[in-house]
């Protein structure tokens, strides 16, 4: 164990964790706005810390801090599995953090001969580990809803359990085809494979492919996550919320943190496996690396457009109408962010800059094409997120028998004539 | 027997109802497009800044805060007759009559209350009103205060409330 891999494991550590908890706020408003700005209206947009309202982000911490502060209500009829009922939601939460972890941030560093992962858990069978853990997450679901000693909480918790059945076999199925063409169980191989091209041209992503294993594959972690078009273990309508309706304050508040969560790994593992992880198209890392120059340069004139692009956005929109007397502090908040921006900015440059003239460090390449890595990484994991929430305000809920029909008649048999026909090529081409 | 019949087509049947991913698809383009035009534009939003931003679209119907009018020479065009009370459906108008030495009349409300957490807004004490003496076009709509006792509004401050389109006076009483 040298101090660089430490380094790297505690800090992919840290950054895995940041990156599972540090989204819930950030998807909870996401999800507000979103569901708002989709509907003609606004949203929470006021909430703000000394007049820094970064959109109304500061919203979800005011949430939080409600959620913490409230009475800790224990429902009184119920006398067996306290502990059970109050373990629940933690299962729940825990469980789709887990199952975070194993996805790769980065590319492996190679430092002195030693592979690095850039992963909160260095295992190279991510996939396996991945569904193992993600299928526990329902339990906590089932658990709660049962122990609740409530009409509402056990439909929910029924409901809950079909779709278990509904939906694990085809997820498995479309994720063997996978594995089959990837020849791998490692979300990172599986992501170096994706950096290729092929027929010359196109990006070897697992969505071009796998077309239709991808979209079962889409289609069932839309179910394993309990989102629309899928939300039958609730149901405002029908039966409550479901599974958690006699749970209060901050048990109710851990299912709820679970959900997005379960949400975002959702997602990492949907762009992990099909839309090329943390790479952009055409350019692997191994590219990226020999041409570090050009790379720079690129990234040289890339960033202050971008940055350029969002300064003049905000300076559009962090803006009251005009007939609106007072701007509650936001053109101090847009200068003071303009500000952080550029000089973000200029800082990269100057670094970049040094990378590409003075420095001949191996090391410092790398290090600089994990940190793009990450920033690519993180960039899909957000649209893939907000795809998943535009979808919520698109898509009418499906009745659970339907779930089911959905996921023994359709997918089930696509999924097992799409691992047959990937057998015969992977066989065919070897 | 000549009765039209218009035969209204099912859908879902065909092959790309079934596969659902279509429908979908024109579904995203929908919501997406309503996502992006806001997020490109957030003030062009239809909607109200509410606290900052107040209705102008207020009209002359509009049932908002009661007000007790004026005759033209200031004195107030109530002459306590109680068919406003007595219209009103949640009991909420408690009225005291008392001898009228201004020359107007015989009688007028030594005290008016109206209780506007009782109060319905329905209007009948404004229809029932025979001297225009109660109306409802202030254009108030929101009322606040910090105790029951706020919202239980004496004869001066309905007479001290405004109209909002002009008419100033009662129509029925000079």
């Amino acid at each position: 164990m040298s101090l660089a891999s430490i380094l790297i494991a505690v800090i992919s550590f840290i950054l895995g964790a940041l990156l599972a908890l540090l989204t819930i706020p950030v998807l909870v408003w996401l999800e507000r706005r979103i569901a708002s700005l989709v509907q003609d209206r606004l949203g929470p947009n006021r909430t703000n810390v000394f007049g820094f309202r970064l959109g109304g982000v500061v919203q979800s911490f005011a949430d939080v801090v409600k959620l913490l502060l409230k009475e800790e209500y224990y429902p009184s009829h119920i006398k067996m599995g306290r502990w059970l009922f109050m373990f629940a939601p933690v299962m729940t939460f825990s469980v789709a953090l887990l199952a975070f972890m194993a996805i790769p941030f980065a590319d492996s560093l190679y430092i002195d001969g030693e592979i690095l992962r850039v992963q909160a858990l260095p295992i190279d069978f991510g996939v396996l580990w991945y569904l193992a853990i993600g299928a526990i997450g329902v339990l906590g679901v089932i658990f709660g809803g049962w122990l609740s000693h409530n009409k509402y909480a056990l439909l929910g918790a029924t409901r809950a359990g079909s779709m278990v059945i509904s939906y694990e076999l085809p997820l498995g199925l479309s994720i063997l085809a996978f594995i089959i063409t990837y020849n791998t169980v490692d979300f990172n191989a599986m992501v170096q494979w994706q950096s290729g091209t092929f027929f010359a041209f196109l990006p070897a992503w697992g969505i071009l492919v796998q077309p239709l294993a991808s979209m079962i594959l889409i289609v069932s972690l839309f179910a394993e996550t309990n989102r629309n078009p899928f939300t039958v273990a609730e149901g405002e309508s029908e039966i409550v919320a479901g599974f958690m309706t006699e749970h209060t304050a901050m048990k109710f508040a851990m299912y709820f943190m679970g959900e997005y969560i379960a949400m975002n790994t959702a997602s990492a593992v949907i762009i992990t496996v099909i839309f090329g992880g943390y790479q952009i198209p055409w350019v692997s890392t191994e590219m990226m690396l020999q041409n570090f120059s050009t790379f720079a340069l690129v990234l040289m004139i890339v960033v202050p457009v971008i940055v350029g692009l969002l300064i003049k956005w905000m300076r559009k929109n962090n803006t009251v109408r005009p007939t609106v007397s007072t701007d509650s502090g936001r053109n101090f908040e847009t200068k003071v962010l303009t500000i952080v921006l550029l000089g973000m900015t200029v800082l990269i440059e100057i670094i970049l800059f040094y990378l590409m003239f003075f420095a001949e460090s191996a090391l410092a390449n790398s290090v600089t094409v994990m940190l793009f890595q990450i920033v690519v990484f993180v960039v899909k994991l957000m649209m893939f997120n907000i795809f998943f929430i535009i979808i919520r305000w698109t898509v009418p809920r499906f009745r659970y028998d339907q779930v089911q029909h959905l996921g023994w008649y359709y997918l089930l048999p696509l999924s097992l004539l799409n691992l047959f026909i990937t057998a015969l090529v992977v066989v065919g081409v070897n | 027997m000549n009765k039209k019949i218009t035969v209204i087509p099912r859908y879902g049947d065909s092959f790309k109802d079934k596969l659902y991913l279509p429908a979908i698809y024109d579904g995203f383009k929908v919501t997406f497009k309503h996502l992006f035009e806001n997020v490109s534009d957030i003030n062009a939003v239809d909607t109200l800044e509410y606290p900052e931003e107040q209705p102008t679209d207020i009209t002359e119907r509009y049932r908002g805060l009661h007000r007790l009018t004026h005759r033209s020479d200031d004195s107030i065009a109530c002459v306590a007759c109680f068919m406003c009370s007595t219209a009103c459906p949640s009991n909420c108008i408690f009225i005291e009559a008392t001898e009228r030495e201004d020359g107007h009349d015989e009688k007028m409300p030594k005290s008016f209350f109206i209780d506007t957490l009782e109060c319905v807004f329905c209007g009948y004490c404004v229809e029932a009103c025979p001297c225009d003496a109660i109306r409802m076009d202030t254009g108030i709509f929101s009322l606040t205060g910090n105790s029951r006792e706020d919202f239980v509004l004496n004869k001066e401050q309905l007479l001290a409330n405004k109209g909002a389109f002009g008419e100033e006076n009662s129509c029925a009483r000079d």
